[in-house]
């Protein structure tokens, strides 16, 4: 049986508050988890139960198919990086490294080598003998990684590890992390409330909220078929519109969209929801040839916003705003600017569509 | 929470016992047990020992003792007299220490540095040490008084008393004064000048309503520091007879047991009201503070500025005083007559103490001479005190950290009741803790009666409070995650504590030792009633060297205190590189 670790129907309450509601989750060795989820969701609660500093109310964890639930936190040999870095402030680079050898009591040339191969694979090695406060963030949190491999853990736990770092540090340090996780092949178990940092580091990705599981799958596949609403709005940026279905027709308030058949088989009341840059600009008086011309729909734009590669348009589409991405290419040659009266196209079947219920629209 | 769906769950309910006794867990549960352990037997028992005394006569209960206290004119008077120099001090203290605290904080004074430090002065004598001063100033034969004026006037009494706790009490005052003053945002004085409010009126507006809780917390640690105090009634207030010194007289002069202890729960009743004000308040206080910069001081006018440098000038001018009168006094032939230079009143007059280690060791080294005798035996107590507090220092700094560590990190349940009896030692008398101890371990089987542990033990638990406190406030600081690190790692419960916990206390440790040090040399009026014919203490002989009308040898012996903690804060210092007074928490 390969080291695998799976949560079966874990649950966390606190009195009558429950974090973390009956979770299911199979995690293959040398597999790269991100927990992802807006603060609160109980995704650091599952983490932490993994890790053992937190009780389980319910349910199992099992890593080799035994279960862990009662085991201490340092028999479960997991390493684990904390958001506020916490390494020892009274010790140095190295010996934080080893600290984890020595509470294992391994000969002293065995820790001295094992701390000079951490230490170059985050390329401290110059750093050794300085104190935590004498480096920097990105430093600091470098060290922190090794320290957590050093003692080679079954599984590596990372709760939001970059997210006290400013935003140049932390896509390099991504970088670092999924290069490592790729050298080590270490199952890592990352919690993130940042959905750019989940989609592009890991090998699935779960997103959480109130303390269920919404979707788990590939970072792609939760990008392009949002299982839910939530999930479509929380991962990446949607527009939403709620109307009642009927065959391929959905009438909101003020329109009626044509959707396609494929896909969804909601019926009645639903939301709508599309990405920005599945929607289409178009100049008044532009042929428009083969599109379904009511989902077509004029509209004035209202804020400009450079994004880089794409340029974001909020358009006033009767009162309604909805957003828009162009690629920054066809923004330059079709002059758009603030103010422009434009059409926006919505492609049948670019929508996803959801049953109406407690989601975010 | 929903019981019957756990049990469902069978391999949750079948190993709970498992989980319920890690490493961890145990040794929290046998830390948590023994400090409850002896907090409830050296701190309660002791206290509901008094009580009990005071409430029965024969097996009943009665109320004859206290019918009997408040009948009694001459007795009862100890109430009001503790009351009204309680009150006085209380006011004149937080006033002068409120405008000190200003001064070193609101305005750009030159010199703020030393006249802080000068300002914490009085925590590192006993408190007689004020008395002392005043009485060879303005005693019967003061310098000032008879010398200078030659008036019969003198400053027994009440005047003698307030003055001296005055003294006595403007550094714990200021504290608490200075880390308001300073933690209240001086932008809001500033917003209001902007807007038009004249100084004075922004002083009364803003500044002062901010301060309101620092204030009162001040003053009621005043009024529970004065009412509990001791050593300056005892050596100054002649036949004003206050509550603490009354105990004593009761106890030491008439044997009256009983009435000691009435008077005790009489005591305790304004001073542990007091304690629990300034307690609650100051959390209130603090609360306030914010964790804002605070803007450049723009500078005071000049009038402000030299008059609030005169005046912080003058305060430390005469704490100054005090210590030079009582150095100067224990140098001279015949204080205020006869000022030539001698070194005869260290050779304190036989007191009887032995210290086995210490005597045998200076009589086998010592070739036979008075010098011997003087050190050998005549030192002793001196050395007792310096053995006591050197244990102090380190059990107390040591049982304080854990038990902080316990309370902050480790929260068992029940935690808040450590918590509360940690912090309870503060609101006791001194004197009525020494009594309790009197009274509970005064018996044949409690073998350590009569030792120098029953006082180690006595003044560990006594000034357990701040110790906790400074722990608790130190652990606080210490990233929760940092712990969780070492224990992934694979670190047990000691090794967390001893590699990683201790070391990021160490500041707080030696701070608080050196804290439990000083009080333990300069302590009097718990241990007062635990010396005994053989085993001495250098404070206390203080004031026996002076109710024997040996003044001289009393300001000498005094003089040898200050040295000693003087030293200690010294190597303190070189050991950890900062001032031990600066690491401390203002709350006693």
């Amino acid at each position: 049986m390969s080291r695998n670790l799976r949560l079966e129907n874990l649950t966390k309450r606190y009195g009558t508050l429950t974090a973390v509601d009956r979770v299911n989750l199979e995690i293959e060795e040398g597999e790269f988890i991100c927990f992802l989820g807006p603060s609160g969701c109980g995704k650091t609660t599952v983490l932490r139960m993994i890790t053992g500093f937190e009780t389980v109310t319910e349910g199992k964890v099992l890593f080799n198919g035994k279960v862990i639930n009662h085991l201490i936190p340092q028999k479960r040999e997991f390493g684990i990086v904390f958001q506020s870095y916490a390494l020892f402030p009274n010790m140095t680079v190295e010996e934080n490294i080893a600290f984890g050898l020595r509470m294992r009591k391994m000969n002293t040339q065995v820790i001295a080598k094992r701390v000079d191969q951490m230490l170059d694979l985050v390329g401290l090695r110059d750093w050794r003998k300085l104190f935590p406060a004498q480096l920097s963030g990105g430093q600091q949190q470098r060290v922190a990684l090794v320290r957590a491999l050093a003692p080679d853990p079954q599984v590596l736990l990372l709760d939001e590890p970059l997210s006290a770092l400013d935003a140049k540090i932390r896509l390099r340090l991504r970088a670092e992390v999924k290069r490592l996780q790729q050298e080590l092949k270490k199952t890592m178990i990352y919690v993130t409330h940042d959905q750019e940092e989940a989609l592009s580091i890991a090998d699935r990705v779960v997103v959480m909220e109130k303390g269920q599981f919404r979707q788990v799958g590939k970072p792609i596949d939760i990008y392009k078929c949002p299982s839910s609403d939530f999930v479509a709005d929380f991962v990446g940026t949607s527009n939403f519109f709620k109307g009642l279905r009927t065959d391929d027709r959905v009438q909101t308030e003020q329109w009626e969209f044509t959707v396609a058949q494929a896909g969804s088989s909601y019926r009645g009341k639903v939301v709508l929801a599309i990405r920005p840059e599945k929607i289409e600009v178009f100049r008044p008086g532009e042929p428009t040839p083969h599109l379904v011309l009511s989902n077509l729909i004029p509209g004035k734009i209202d804020v400009v916003t450079f994004l880089g590669a794409a340029v974001r348009l909020v358009v006033n589409m009767d009162g309604e705003e909805v957003i828009s991405d162009v690629i920054e290419k066809v923004f330059e040659q079709r002059g758009f600017k603030q103010g422009d009266d434009i059409l926006l196209y919505f492609p049948p079947e670019s929508f996803l569509v959801y049953p109406e219920g407690e989601g975010m629209a | 929470m929903n019981r019957p769906e756990i049990d469902r769950f069978s391999t949750v309910s079948s190993s709970f016992l498992s989980r319920a006794i890690t490493p961890d867990r145990l040794i929290t549960g046998v830390a948590f047990a023994f400090f409850l352990a002896i907090l409830v037997f050296f701190l309660l028992y002791p206290v509901v020992d008094i009580c009990r005394l005071s409430f029965l006569k024969e097996g009943k209960l009665t109320f004859e003792n206290y019918v009997a206290y408040f009948s009694s004119p001459r007795i009862f008077r100890s109430f009001t007299n503790s009351i009204y120099v309680s009150i006085v001090t209380m006011i004149i203290t937080t006033v002068t220490a409120f405008f000190f605290a200003y001064g070193l904080t609101r305005t750009t004074i030159p010199g703020k540095g030393i006249f802080y430090t000068i300002s914490t002065l009085p925590l590192i004598a006993p408190t007689i040490i004020q008395a002392l001063a005043l009485i060879l100033l303005f005693g019967r034969n003061g310098l000032i008084t008879r010398y200078l004026l030659g008036t019969d006037w003198n400053i027994y009494g009440a005047t003698g008393i307030i003055i001296g706790e005055c003294l006595y009490c403007f550094p714990n005052a200021l504290f608490i004064l200075y880390t308001t003053l300073s933690a209240v945002d001086t932008r809001m004085d500033e917003a209001a000048q902007s807007l038009g409010a004249s100084a004075l009126k922004t002083f009364y507006k803003v500044t002062l309503p901010s301060a309101k809780y620092g204030i009162a917390s001040a003053a009621a640690l005043t009024f529970n520091l004065t009412i509990t105090d001791f050593g300056i009634p005892v050596v100054i207030g002649g036949n004003y007879s206050v509550l603490a010194t009354e105990i004593v007289s009761q106890v030491f002069g008439l044997q009256r047991f009983d009435l000691g202890a009435t008077i005790s729960v009489i005591l305790l009743v304004p001073s542990i009201g007091a304690f629990a004000i300034n307690y609650y308040l100051t959390r209130k206080s603090y609360a306030l503070i914010s964790g804002q910069a605070r803007p450049f001081l723009q500078p005071s006018r000049p009038l402000k500025k030299w008059g609030f440098t005169l005046y912080c000038g003058l305060i430390c001018l005469s704490i100054l005083i005090v210590f030079a009168t009582v150095f100067l006094g224990s140098f001279v032939k015949t204080w205020p007559y006869d000022f030539s230079l001698t070194l005869k009143h260290f050779d304190f007059p036989s007191l009887g103490a032995h210290a086995p280690l210490w005597t045998n060791f200076w009589t086998s080294v010592l070739p036979e001479s008075t010098f011997r005798t003087m050190i050998s035996y005549k030192y002793a107590p001196i050395w007792t005190s310096l053995l006591v507090s050197i244990v102090v220092a380190i059990a107390g700094a040591s049982l304080t950290l854990l038990a902080g560590y316990i309370i902050e990190k480790k929260k068992p349940k029940g935690e808040q009741v450590l918590y509360t009896l940690s912090v309870l030692p503060a609101a006791i008398p001194g004197v009525v803790m020494g009594l309790g101890y009197v009274l509970a371990f005064n018996k044949p089987y409690f073998f350590i009666y009569g030792t120098i542990w029953i006082i180690i033990i006595n003044i560990v638990i006594c000034n357990f409070t701040l110790g906790v406190l400074t722990s608790i406030a130190n652990l606080k600081q210490i990233d929760k995650s940092v712990e969780e690190a070492a224990v992934s790692l694979g670190a047990g419960p000691i090794s967390t504590f001893t590699r990683v916990v201790f070391p990021l206390s160490r500041v707080a440790f030696f701070s608080t030792a050196t804290f439990f040090f000083m009080r333990a040399m300069t302590t009097i009026s718990a241990v007062i009633f635990l010396i005994s014919a053989t085993i001495k203490l250098a404070a206390i002989e203080i004031i026996f060297l002076d109710v024997d009308g040996r003044t001289a040898s009393a300001n000498a012996m005094c003089t040898v205190v200050v040295v000693i903690v003087v030293g200690a804060l010294l190597v303190m210092r070189l050991a950890t590189g900062r001032s031990a007074l600066s690491g401390m928490v203002s709350s006693r």
